[in-house]
Parts: C-alpha cells; structure tokens; sequence
C-alpha cells in the first residue's frame, strides 16, 4: 500500500482498507460534538434532574459529559438548570464570558426559557436576554431523558446536521476561528 | 464586592503587627456559582491563614418571590408553587399549605387521602435525606456513593411518577384530598422498595459510616451545642442531632401523623458526624411509617366530598344543576374560604416547616407567609463555622442541608 | 443516640403557659383574638421587645418566625398599614403564640435580636420585603432581593412585575386582565362560559379511580 494507491485507488477502496477522509473541520467538530464538558450552572429543580440525568440510569457520559467541570474555563457547554433570577443574571453573564470559545448554552426547563410559572418582578422571562441560548429544553422539569435528547441535538448542531425552525441548515462549528 | 455589600458589620478586619510583618485577614468570597455549595449560595469568608474568622452568608441568588404570586392565584392553584420551593422534599410543602387551607376552610379530607398523603411524603423524605447523603459525599470528594443514592432514588422517582405522573415537582395534592386515587401498581411497588431498601442502607454505612477519612473529616467538626442550636433557631433533624427530641410530627402530629408508631432519632455530639447520621436514621423511621400508612390503607373516597372545594364527579353534571354551577364556580373562580388567618407547623426533611395564610374571602390569599426551615437553618452556619477550618466550611453547609430555593423563597 | 422520650407539656400545662403569657401580655396593652385554635395578641410598638420577652420567660421560648402583612387592601381594614408579627413556639413544639404589633409607613420597631439570634435574617426579610426598620439590628440589609433593587416587594402597591406573553400571530395577553375572570370581577379574557365539557358524559368513560370516588364506593 505504497503512496501511489493513495492517488490512484478510489475513495471506497481505500476507507474499505480502512483509511478515512475528511476536513478538518469536521474532524474538529466531531471531536468537539463528542467531548461537550458542561459548566455546572444549576440553580434549582432543574438542577436536580440535570444530576439525575448523570447518574447509572440515565448516564450522560456516554454522550460525552464525563465530567462537569466546575470552573467554566474548563467547559464548553452551559447548562443553564433553573429559574434565574435578576440577582443572579450578572453572574451568569459574568460565568458565560469565562468560558472559552467555542462554547455554547443549553437553556434547561420552562423557567429558563421563558421565565416559566414566574412572571414576576425577580426572575428573568428569558435566559435568551443574558446569554445567547442554542437549545431550549421545555418541562418543568425536563425528564433526564429530555436533557440527554438536547445533548444530542446540540451535537448535531456542533457538527453541523440541524436545522434552524425555518428549515435552514445551521453552520458547523469553525475549526481554527472560533 | 464593595462594603456596602456586605454591611459593617461584615467587616472583621484587624491589622497585627508580627514581628516585622503586617498581618491582615484575607477576605475570599466563595460565589455564588460553585460546585459544593448546594445551589447559589454565595459566602463571604474572613480568614486567617486556613481558620475562619468571619463568615457570612449572602443569600437571595434565587429569590423566586414565591409568596407574592401565590397572592394572584387560586388557593388551589398555590399547590404547584407550593413544592418548588424545596424541590427536593415538595410534598411537605404542599402537605403544609394544603393543611393550611383545610384548616381554615374546616375540610375534612377523607382518611385514605390521609394515608396516602403520608405515604408520599415519608417516600419524598428518604429520596430528600438521599440527596443529601450523595451530594454531602460528592462534596466532600466521595464520588461513588452518590451513585448508588442516584439509584435508589430513581425507584422513588418510578414510584411518584407511577402515581403522580411527574418524578419531581408534582401536582397531586389538592385542598380537601388528592388529585386521584392511586393506581393499583403502586402497592406491590412500595412493597418492592421497602424490601430491598434496607439493605441499601446497610451498604451506605458500610461504604462511609465506617470510613476513617469519612469519621475523622466530619467527627468534631461545626459542634453545635443545644444553647447553640436552640438560640440560633435551628429545627429539624440538624437540632435532633444537636440532642433536641424536637419534631412536629410527634410534638404537634397533623393530617394522620398520630396514628403510626415511630422514634425520633437523637444525637447528643451535634457535630457534623451526627447531623449525617441522624439522617440515616430518619430514613429508616420513615421507612416505618410508610409501611404502617400502606398496610392501613381502607378503600374510600380521596377527596372531601364538601362541593364547595372539591369538583362534583362528571356524572353528576347530567342530572344536578346545583353540580354543575359548583362545577362552574369553582373551575372560574376557586372556592373561597372565610377571612381569618391559620398556620400549621409541619415537619419537612429539613425543619420547621409551615404555610401562614391570610385569607380575605377571597379566591386568591391575601397573604403567604411560607416559614421555610433552610433560611433560619442557614444562619446557623456562623457558630458552626467560626473557629473552623475553611475545608470544614464546605462539610458544614453540607451537613445543615440547605436547598437554596426554600431559603431565598 | 439518645432516645425521644422527653416530656411533652400536655394540654392543661399548655393551656396554662398560655393563660399565663396572655395574663401578662394584657397589662402591657395587649389584645387578644383567637382563631380556630390560634391566640394572638396585639401589643402596642413601645412594649414589644418587653412583650417578646414576657413570652419566652412564660414557656413559649422559641422564635419561630418574624414576618410581615400589608393591610393596605384588605377590605375592611382599619388601622395601621402593616403588622409585624412574631410567632413563638413552645420548646416542645406544641404549643404556639403569635405577637402582633401595628406599624404606620415609615415607623420603626426595636429588635428581638438580643433575645433571639434566630431573628436576624427574619428581621432582615421583613426590612426587605416591607420597609420596616428594625433598631438596633446589627446588620440591617436587603436580604433576597438585588443590591441595585428600588422598593419593598410585598408591599400591597409594588406591582407584581408580570410581562404580557407575547404570541406568534402578534396578539399578547396581559395577564392581570386574563386573572380578572378568576376573582369573578368580569369575564376577562377567557369568556368562560361554564359547564360540563363535551364529550365526557359519565363515569363510564374515565372509569373508577379517576375524580373523587375510591375503589368500591359508591357515590357519596
């Protein structure tokens, strides 16, 4: 199998001998689809499905989750698990601007999404307005399950295969820029 | 984070002069985002070197303002605010607000919706106090156990949904009664729990109770005397272990509790060892009640048959005209209780727990006042921290069980 | 692991801690009102700390709670606008108390926190939530609501903040006026108009089990 087979044989041929092509970017992008390490931002009930959702039943680190880095500069994902409130809302900006690019936002649950039960003075209607969210969650709260399910759209969305609600297809994540 | 923030009082600063060197306090703030600090809890901590000489907690991260949009709802709509302030034990919120309303409305509620009632929130108890063991664990750096509390959990949380139709946070409870009845699977359910669940907890103590790292890192640590403790206003089973036999459900028994036989554990060092002890104790009690609740339990109705608060069955609504403007009123507007204003003390996993309601004879309260048990508890992390090592810090917190929705409400 | 075999006060004990507070609770101008099995006593601002402290000596030792009502709307209210009340407990658990005391806008109250440490972060609530301030309070500031936050939430007129939702087509709904056929006000925007739903006719459809009825009873 000298480099001359390489040139000469074609593309099937040779992934059947077992040598795979690809971009860059979306080797990048599938590695980084399939590491996606979340920032522990739970706040309340969510929070406690957000834990179930990694415990032996429903285990997210087969999804890639092994861990939940405690210090966001360590993750790439924010799960935002509860109800936020304005007090908090500076220190969830201040938390998301820590993490490093590439990063994304996981808005878990009713109240995260659209401020849930509580349209009142002291929680934020949507966590949209602080961070710039990628996947919503409903429920209240959401089956571990459902959070899992969002990983995995997430996942697809890092590598490129979602769609946005308009049906146009959402870019992969940037190798080397972002 | 600037004086203002944290009051003068706050401040513990002094200035040493040691040999040539300058000595100050350090001031840390452990934030409010924070993997072991059970939710947004932010603490403002005075140090020296690794002893705390100051602590402060700074709370409201999750101020939710729970009571004041329980004034805009129906009574019977509060219940689903009602357990998302301590989502982990929410069936003692809404047993406590539910008893509230009965009492000032002078409902009967039906004897197996009692037992039922008691049932769920014994069942919600020991999925709380399992909580608590794993996440104390997993502060402290014990990953496993909390995995095998995850899976007991998990069977309490087939259990809820088997008969609630949510895991967590459940609307089952209404005034006067239960939403439905409890489908037949849950009995040999229960019985499957409570088989093998006591061999679970042998195994929880064999993998911490006996643990040297697990005795030496809590044993003596966050003492808390029974002047301490009762001054600061501690409840619950972080004051049973402070050598208090204090517990509503046996002290001042509501909705059911007089009838079944259980101990209330105690502990006499009230150290941080006895405050997660006695939590394994409890779970054991709780198992008893739970077993006595579902072996007395009599077929019958789950809801006060009073038409004033309970919907009329379907049926009826073909044949009474009376049902169906019952039906009407009470879907539109609520029922209305007379003005007065009730408090009932409850005992929830974590404390003194209890629901104070003005009523202005209206369909909305007037007033909640929710006496969370986590607010007051928290205050008692001062005296137990103080003169502690800063690592002590994070068991102590663990150990006095805080759940920071029930304390910013 | 000791066991839980103290004495609880029984009934005549209780009844009589609690005849023995209020006896000494009158004289200080305190006004009792019992409800369902609850006694309350009204003592005016000048004599509360006494009052608190009449009550822990007389058995009822423990603070359980400090907190708040706003009587602005309460129909048919007379008096002071809020009331600060104090709910006291016995050390056994069964037997409670509720202290009273009438406050104006802009009216201050002594603290309780030289008897009870507990009531720091109560006294703190009630500050943050109502305005009242309480004197002599070692640490008196907001405790749950924001730094940068204006007014006292649970006051009757701070408004509850509500934002109208918003729907695709343009329309929004403002909740006030969607709660409004709740109190039975007016119709408001649901236009209920009431009765049994279509379509599910008797109990044969749901079966037994479903609404209020156990098994094997029949109607009540």
């Amino acid at each position: 199998m000298g480099l001359r087979d390489l040139f000469e044989k074609d593309i099937q041929e040779l992934e059947n001998e077992g040598i795979l092509f690809s971009s860059l970017e979306k080797l990048v992008a599938w590695g980084r689809s399939n590491s996606l390490w979340p920032a522990t931002f739970g706040l309340a009930c969510c929070a406690i499905e957000m834990m179930q959702s990694t415990n032996a039943r429903n285990d997210m680190s087969r999804f890639g989750s092994e861990v939940f880095r405690a210090s966001p500069r360590q993750a790439d994902v924010m799960i935002v698990a509860g109800r936020l409130s304005k007090k908090m809302a500076p220190i969830m900006r201040r938390v998301y601007e820590q993490m490093p690019d590439p990063k994304w936002v996981i808005s878990m649950g009713a109240c995260a999404s659209s401020g849930g039960m509580f349209n009142n003075y002291a929680i934020v209607q949507n966590v949209d307005s602080v961070v710039p969210v990628d996947i919503f969650v409903p429920g209240c709260p959401p089956r571990p399950e459902a959070l899992v399910y969002a990983v995995m759209q997430l996942q697809k969305k890092v590598r490129g295969e979602a769609f946005d609600q308009h049906g146009v297809e959402l870019p992969m994540v940037e190798g080397w820029s972002r | 984070m600037s004086a203002r923030d944290l009051g003068h009082a706050a401040t513990v600063t002094r200035e040493e002069q040691h040999g040539e060197f300058e000595t100050r306090y350090m001031r840390i703030n452990v934030g409010p985002q924070h993997p072991s600090t059970h939710g947004v809890l932010r603490l403002v901590v005075d140090l020296d070197g690794e002893e705390i000489v100051g602590i402060k907690p700074q709370i409201g991260y999750l101020h939710t303002g729970f009571e004041k949009t329980m004034e805009n709802r129906t009574y019977q709509q509060g219940v689903t605010y009602a357990n998302r302030m301590d989502y982990l034990h929410g069936f003692a919120h809404d047993l406590a607000y539910v008893l509230s309303v009965e009492k000032l409305m002078d409902a009967r509620v039906p004897e197996r919706a009692q037992r039922i009632r008691v049932a769920l929130n014994e069942l919600n108890r020991i999925a709380s106090h399992l909580v608590f063991i794993g996440t104390g664990l997993l502060d402290m750096g014990a990953l496993t156990p909390f995995f095998y509390t995850m899976r007991e959990r998990e069977m309490l949380l087939d259990i809820f949904e088997l008969v609630c139709g949510v895991r967590m946070n459940f609307g089952y409870f209404r005034v006067g009664g239960l939403y439905r009845d409890v489908p037949d699977e849950f009995f040999p359910a229960v019985d499957q729990f409570l088989e093998m669940f006591p061999k679970m907890i042998v195994q929880y103590e064999r993998l911490f109770a006996k643990n040297d790292i697990f005795v030496n890192r809590l044993k003596n640590v966050g003492v808390l005397s029974r002047e301490t403790a009762l001054d600061w206003g501690l409840t619950g089973p972080s004051l049973r272990a402070s050598g208090v036999p204090l517990d509503f459900r046996k002290a001042a028994p509501y909705g059911g509790y007089e009838d079944y036989d259980f101990d209330v554990p105690t502990y006499d060092a009230g150290d941080a060892l006895s405050r997660m002890l006695i939590r394994v104790d409890e779970m054991r009690e709780s198992m008893k009640i739970v077993r006595q609740a579902v072996d007395r339990m009599e077929p019958g109705p789950i809801r006060d048959p009073d038409r004033r608060i309970s919907l009329p069955p379907r049926s009826e609504l073909e044949d009474s005209m009376e049902a169906v403007i019952f039906h009407f009123k009470l879907v539109t507007e609520g029922f209305h209780p007379p003005r007065g204003e009730v408090y009932v003390a409850t005992e929830s996993a974590r404390g003194e727990l209890g629901y104070y309601i003005v009523s202005d004879g209206g369909s909305m309260p007037y007033r909640v006042k929710v006496r969370v048990p986590s607010l007051i508890n928290l205050q008692s992390l001062e005296p137990a921290c103080l003169g502690g090592l800063f690592a002590d810090m994070i068991v102590n917190i663990a150990s006095l069980d805080p759940i920071m929705g029930d304390v910013d409400k | 692991m000791s066991d839980a075999g103290s004495h609880t006060a029984s009934d005549i004990e209780l009844a009589a801690a609690t005849q023995a507070t209020v006896d000494k609770l009158v004289p200080l101008g305190g006004v009792v009102k019992t409800f369902k099995d609850m006694v309350s006593v009204t003592v005016p601002k000048e004599h509360i700390v006494e009052a608190v402290s009449v009550a822990k000596e007389s058995g009822f030792a423990m603070i359980s709670d400090v907190f708040g009502i706003d009587y602005l709307t309460y129909p048919g209210h007379q008096g002071k606008r809020f009331t600060v009340a104090y709910n006291m407990r016995n050390p056994d658990g069964n037997g409670r108390i509720f202290i009273r005391v009438d406050v104006d806008e802009g009216e201050s109250l002594p603290t309780i926190t030289g008897l009870f440490k507990a009531a720091n972060f109560m006294e703190r609530e009630v500050y943050d939530m109502f305005g009242v301030v309480f004197e002599g309070h070692p640490d008196l500031r907001k405790l749950l609501t924001p730094e940068d936050f204006d007014g006292h939430p649970h006051r009757k007129d701070f408004p509850l903040g509500e934002t109208p939702t918003l729907f695709n087509e343009g329309r929004f709904l403002d909740p006030a006026a969607f709660r409004a056929g709740l109190v039975g006000a007016d119709p408001g925007l649901t236009g209920w108009k009431g009765g049994a739903a279509k379509g599910a006719r008797s109990e044969q459809d749901f079966g037994q089990g479903a609404g209020m009825h156990g098994k094997e009873s029949g109607k009540p």
